[in-house]
């Protein structure tokens, strides 16, 4: 009866099938072929760690799309951690063209002539601001107040994440590092917002552009948030583009964003990004935020 | 077919002691369902397992998907590179783990001097997809292997390799262990085994003894009930058995005994009336015969010219003949000799007549230095009687001799003739031939007659008698 039952038993176990896709030797190494020279004829587009950079792909894929029908030959994205390697680059001529922030485009423009292309337009300004922001239970009233706190950067030569927060301490008679306990950098705008909404840090100033952005993604984080402080305008991150860029290509590049509010076609990738439309721009509008670097450079230099 | 192995199973099975039988239904058992226990839990761990690293293939390529999206856009290879290493450090079963760029290149991979290219086109997996898992057969064994789309394939794919190698090697753990529990519940098993066979067989030793005991006769023997079970219950009808047969065997011989009562009896009787006989017509019948014969011989004598003279003679003639008839009778139903001379002389009385009367040579040898007791010396006397007249009648024997001699306590004696023979085995002859009755005579006295003949090589009866219990009685 035992062995019965057993023989059943064994008969009743599921035998389960499994197929197999295939046979390999994984001691069988072979090198690998040098990748094929990144396509030589790809409009290189660089976009500066504004928002994190998956953040970037899915905002900045429309528009990407967009170009390369429009230009006819692919579009490669290059991102890099921080605003600097972006700047060297372009500098460098590895980037035609590039979203970079506004101290960075200051910063390229000064030392390796960077050029301004065209700036994208919201609200129907073409300014931006600084916003302190804190935990929406916060007490701080301002940059005063989050002393002896932890803060968030954003980029370190970012102007509305690093260089306008400084400003405000110097103002009272500090070096950040004095002021606050800890200082983080989280190298985007909205890794720092989310960084506030989840107690990371006590204070972070961030791109208006971004924060309202980020706001309209996701309702949820006005309930976590607030701002405390407006900063002065400052002229919007511009696109920029290498200076030994050939001028048909600037011009066609130029045109094209230029026109993208007309196009039915564009409206997706604009929308995507959060801009209105390009418009044409020149250096002046941002002396207010180069003579505020200066004034932190001399500042950072006793 | 199925019989013939059922027979040949049996052959086998039925031989053995019932000792072997219990270790043989334990050991079987314990080896049949070991062996299914080890092949279902091999089968049923394999299969748990094989899911388990499929889902943790799937996990480790969801992970590390989700921790490469930033790096790889921004073009950190070594933080990449630092992120694959650790994937296949931190957890044992993950093989290998790389990323592919949306053009199918390798960005990152955690082979080390070059890259299993055959890999490549095994697995892939569709933007949209959540995750595509293949099973692929590797030369260190089959490898779960994952694809998971790094934000829908527009940063690449991340592909984590898991293998079964810790699975195989528990596997063989589990039925190594599987396999020594079975040894020692199969130890335990004999152990136990030998002991239900202690307890099953020492009941059917103990009656196997006390039955081998009632063949001998013995019906005393009564066997212990060891348990409340069938063996228990055939302990008590052992035992009744043993009672009833003890009942029936005193019966048998309180009757055996008063048969013997009996006949002692009627044979007592029986020589006594013949003796009575015997004596009536050595005494009166013939006295009277003889006054007779005298009376005749006077009425000759006294008228010899008388007409009834030769009438008288013949008369005389016909008593004479009478009387030695009478005398003949007398002597055969009870020789006087017997009572007055004892046995010896008697016997060798009855071999000279019958030797003179039948023509057959007779040797008799008689040893004999005193009288024996009366009962045995008639038993003897009419035993070797009844064998002379066997021999006359059926032996067609040329010679015979009788032997009576007394060694110890022990009369013995031998009646031989050279005749036909016949076969003692059958009962018939016995019958037939009287033997019944000499047999009878001999065991009255607590004595045995043994006949020994065969057809064509004579007759020997030899009857063996003893004389301490006789004369003690």
């Amino acid at each position: 009866m035992l062995t019965f039952i057993t023989l059943l038993v064994i008969a009743c176990v599921p035998t389960q099938k499994l197929t197999i896709a295939g046979n390999v030797d994984l001691n069988d190494l072979q090198p690998l072929a040098t990748p094929a020279n990144r396509q030589t004829s790809a409009l290189r587009v660089a976009i500066a760690a504004v928002i994190s950079p998956k953040g970037t792909v899915e905002s900045y894929a429309p528009l990407l799309r967009y170009l390369e029908e429009k230009l006819n030959r692919p579009v490669e994205l290059i991102q890099r951690r921080t605003y600097m390697e972006i700047n060297d680059l372009i500098a460098h001529g590895q980037v035609d063209m590039a979203f970079v922030c506004t101290s960075a485009y200051i910063q390229g423009h000064d030392t390796f002539g960077m050029e301004l292309l065209v700036a994208p337009q919201v609200n129907g300004k073409t300014t931006y601001n600084s916003f302190l922001i804190v935990p929406a239970n916060s007490l701080a009233r301002s940059m005063a107040d989050l002393r002896g706190k932890v803060f968030a950067f954003t980029d370190p030569i970012s102007l509305s994440g690093r260089v306008y927060p400084t400003y405000l301490v110097q103002q009272l008679g500090f070096t950040p590092e004095e002021f606050f306990s800890r200082t983080f950098y989280t190298y985007s705008h909205d890794e720092a917002i989310r960084a506030i909404a989840s107690g990371l840090a006590d204070g972070a100033a961030v791109d208006s552009l971004v924060y309202a952005f980020m706001l309209e993604r996701d309702p949820a984080l006005r309930e976590k948030l607030k701002v405390i402080h407006t900063s002065p305008d400052f002229g919007i991150p511009p696109v920029v583009v290498n200076p030994a860029i050939r001028p048909q290509i600037k011009h066609e590049l130029k045109s094209i964003l230029l026109e993208m509010a007309n196009d039915a076609a564009a409206q997706e990738a604009l929308k995507s990004i959060g801009v209105e439309r390009f418009v044409p721009i020149s250096d002046e509008i941002y002396q207010s935020a180069r003579e505020l670097m200066r004034t932190l450079l001399l500042f950072n230099q006793p | 077919m199925m019989k013939k192995i059922f027979e040949k199973f049996w052959s086998i099975a039925g031989a053995v002691s019932v000792c072997t039988k219990i270790l043989g239904i334990v050991l079987g058992s314990t080896l049949l369902l070991g062996t299914g226990v080890i092949f279902q839990a091999r089968a049923a761990f394999q299969a748990t397992m094989m899911r388990l690293l499929e889902e943790q293939s799937i996990s480790a390529a969801r992970d590390l998907a989700a921790r490469a999206a930033d790096p790889i856009l921004l073009n950190d290879l070594v933080y990449l590179q630092n992120l694959l290493d650790e994937t296949v450090k931190n957890s044992p079963n993950v093989r290998y783990a790389f990323l592919l760029d949306p053009q199918g290149q390798i960005i990152a991979h955690t082979f080390h001097g070059g890259f299993p290219l055959a890999l490549l086109s095994l697995n892939t997996v569709a933007a949209t997809s959540h995750h595509h898992t293949v099973l692929i057969r590797t030369n260190e064994g089959l490898v779960w292997d994952t694809a998971v789309p790094i934000l829908n394939r527009k940063v690449g794919i991340a592909r984590v390799g898991v293998t079964d190698l810790s699975v195989q090697r528990v596997l063989s753990e589990l039925t190594l262990q599987l396999g020594l529990t079975m040894l020692v519940v199969s130890v335990a098993g004999i152990l136990v085994a030998a002991l239900l066979t202690l307890i099953l067989t020492r009941p059917i030793q103990e009656l196997l003894q006390a039955t081998r005991e009632v063949a001998k006769g013995n019906f005393a023997v009564r066997v212990k009930r060891w348990a409340d079970d069938e063996l228990g219950d055939l302990a008590d009808a052992f035992n009744q058995m043993s009672e009833q047969l003890a009942l029936t065997e005193n019966l048998r011989r309180e009757r055996e005994w008063l048969r013997r009562q009996l006949l002692e009896k009627v044979i007592a009787s029986q020589e006594e009336e013949r003796r009575r006989i015997a004596r009536e017509l050595h005494d009166s019948t013939s006295q009277n015969l003889t006054s007779l014969i005298v009376g005749l011989r006077m009425i000759e004598e006294n008228c010899r010219q008388c007409p009834a003279q030769p009438k008288a003679l013949e008369l005389r003639a016909v008593a004479s003949r009478t009387l030695e008839e009478v005398h003949e009778l007398s002597l055969r139903l009870r020789p006087r000799i017997l009572d007055d001379l004892g046995l010896a002389a008697a016997l060798e009385r009855l071999a000279a007549e019958w030797e003179a009367r039948y023509k057959i040579p007779i040797d008799v040898a008689i040893r004999l230095n005193e009288r024996l007791p009366g009962a045995v010396e008639t038993a003897i006397y009419r035993i070797v009687q009844e064998a002379l007249t066997n021999i006359v009648r059926h032996a067609q024997a040329h010679s015979a001799s009788i032997l009576i001699e007394r060694r110890g306590n022990m009369l013995r004696a031998i009646i031989e003739d050279d005749g036909i023979g016949f076969d003692p085995q059958t009962r018939f002859g016995e019958h037939h031939l009287g033997l019944l009755g000499m047999r009878e005579r001999a065991e009255l006295l607590g004595g045995k007659l043994v006949i020994e003949s065969a057809p064509g090589a004579g007759t020997s009866l030899l009857i063996e008698i003893p004389l301490s219990t006789l004369s003690s009685e």
